[in-house]
């Protein structure tokens, strides 16, 4: 096969669109660590929920595309702050039965959904626009390019939030300093569970915007879960410049892999860019050692 | 009238007693101190006293790390508050600044200050921010600098200046002039003083040398570890030769 110029721009586009993937991924997860220490090891299976109960919404209940895909971001944010108030405040400090717990969650509402039988390709989402643009030569689908998009905006009012409201700058306070936060009136509990809970609405969001490219499967959200943690892990966890750093990283290096190399390489690519930031600087790109400009 | 009391305080972490049956009383509108040298128990009286102890335990508790034990009673304005949350507390109007300027080091001042402001309204604290402003200047010029990249004198007015955007009506400053230069000092305690004549605001102080503070306290507690050794005014204490000796310094 001949390199080609086009061969580049493709590659290069996808690989952008990969890396968005990822970010949306990995940023709900990344931004509950960053505020309140807890790794959500529920996520990837919070994503499935909302892409299952969509699913549910509006084939069987019958409900219009938005106000299903809106129940289910609200539900999704809904078990993730149970899950802190019923589960995790009481175990809140010891990371292992932390993350024992949200895996054990996780794997309930992910080996549920298998045992009910929601398995087959029929599980899919439409896509928002049914149409598709040329980028150059490049031929991509509107849905893409709805996530491009959506992406730059989540991640814009997301940055608003925690720098204008008080519920985000309490966020903020918090993630740096916890104990000198709790003297402004903060209750440690209450914006823990906000931010568990605003991990699961990303997820849910997510999982709206991706799921449309593919079908929706158990085995999807143990994929999830492993991007989200690779993406964290790389970028430093905590941080969300991270999360975009480390995202372009991976995004980039698979879609090249895979176009030049072999897509057999692909995970082997992803794999090593771990290890390599793990040997070279164990505390991520953006680790708790630099001086952090943005942890959440 | 008699503002918050404390009662027969005894905190022991595991089975170390850090306060040991200590009791005070502040009146509206008064400056306090409390003079004691190094872990005689002042933090642990200020956390205490602003409910942070509450927290601490819950979260030792359900780690299952250290056993904190808090015995004795602390009265505000008439109420029990003993076991109530520290937000509860700042609700009420008690807030604490803590030792060794504690300020959000990634923010800028200015956001320091919006973050103090959680329980205010948005008037409320852009009110709180050119108050603070007033009473330090200095932040002025500060407010778009990470904080991480003030002294510790900026640190130290910054930390001050958050406390007053929650509009304390009891503020516990908890070593508010440890580490800093004599200029500093002398600048920290004129601005406690207006605290009080300008806002009314009732202060309590901790520090480990009684020099600065003595002249502008009411009166003063000395405490040597965890326990009440003396009580007196200002006065009284800067008068006395044991202080003299054992808190003036060299
Ligand atoms: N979390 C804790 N666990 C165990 N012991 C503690 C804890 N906090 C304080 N102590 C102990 O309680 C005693 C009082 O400490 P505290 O911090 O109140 O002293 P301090 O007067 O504020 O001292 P400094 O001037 O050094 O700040 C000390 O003996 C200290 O070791
Ligand atoms: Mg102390």
């Amino acid at each position: 096969m001949e390199d080609t110029p086009e061969m580049l721009l493709g590659t290069i586009v996808y690989a952008v669109i990969n890396s968005v993937i990822l970010i949306m991924m990995s940023i709900g997860f990344n931004l509950t660590f960053g505020i309140s220490g807890i790794s959500n090891f529920a996520y990837g299976a919070l994503y499935i929920f909302a892409a299952f109960t969509t699913y549910m919404l509006l084939q069987m209940v019958g409900l219009p595309y938005p106000v299903a895909v809106l129940i289910s971001i609200v539900l999704t944010a809904a078990i993730g702050a149970l899950m802190y108030r019923f589960i995790l405040m009481r175990v809140r400090g010891q990371v292992l039965s932390e993350v024992i717990a949200t895996f054990g969650i996780g794997l309930a509402i992910l080996e549920f959904f298998r045992y009910l039988g929601f398995v087959g390709v029929e599980y899919a989402l439409p896509v928002f626009i049914d149409d598709s643009f040329m980028i150059g030569d490049v031929f991509v689908d509107a849905q893409r390019l709805i996530i491009v998009a959506a992406s730059i905006v989540i991640v814009g009012l997301l940055w608003l939030f925690v720098h204008f409201t008080s519920l985000g700058l309490a966020f903020r306070g918090i993630a740096q300093d916890e104990r000198t936060a709790l003297t402004f009136g903060m209750d440690s509990d209450w914006i823990a569970t906000m931010s568990v809970s605003l991990g699961a609405a990303l997820a849910a969001i997510a999982a709206t915007i991706i799921i449309p490219l593919g079908t929706i499967s158990v085995s999807q959200g143990y994929d999830v879960l492993i991007n989200a943690l690779a993406v964290s892990i790389i970028g430093g966890l905590g941080s969300t410049g991270g999360v975009i750093v480390a995202s372009l990283v991976v995004g980039f290096a698979q879609r090249f892999t895979d176009t030049y190399i072999g897509s057999h390489w692909t995970m082997i690519v992803s794999l090593a860019a771990i290890l390599i930031v793990l040997v070279i600087k164990p505390s991520g790109i953006y680790g708790k050692q630099k001086e952090l400009e943005e942890r959440i | 009238m008699i503002m918050i009391e404390v009662q027969n305080l005894m905190v022991f972490f595991e089975n170390a007693l850090a306060l040991n049956d200590f009791s005070m009383k502040i009146e509206e509108g008064e400056i306090v101190g409390v003079i004691g040298s190094n872990s005689a128990g002042k933090t642990t009286l200020m956390n205490t006293l602003s409910g942070l102890i509450i927290d601490m335990r819950t979260k030792e508790k359900r780690k299952g790390g250290e056993r904190i034990t808090i015995y004795g009673k602390i009265i505000y304005r008439g109420e029990d508050i003993s076991e109530m949350s520290p937000s509860d507390r700042v609700k009420k109007g008690i807030v604490l600044s803590r030792e060794r300027h504690p300020v959000f080091h990634e923010s800028s001042v200015l956001e320091n200050l919006k973050i103090a402001g959680y329980l205010r309204k948005q008037s409320e604290i852009r009110e709180g921010i050119e108050y603070a402003c007033r009473l330090f200047p200095a932040l002025v010029a500060l407010k778009g600098r990470k904080a991480g990249f003030l002294s510790g004198g900026e640190q130290q007015m910054l930390a001050i200046g958050m406390s007053l955007v929650v509009r304390p009506k009891l503020l516990l400053l908890d070593e508010p002039l440890l580490g800093l230069s004599p200029m500093m000092q002398k600048m920290l305690v004129e601005a406690i003083c207006r605290l009080k004549d300008e806002f009314g605001t009732t202060v309590l102080v901790t520090e480990q040398f009684a020099r600065p503070v003595l002249p502008i306290i009411d009166r003063g507690y000395v405490i040597e570890n965890g326990m009440l050794t003396l009580a007196g005014t200002g006065r009284e204490l800067m008068d006395n030769p044991e202080i003299k000796a054992a808190y003036f310094g060299i």
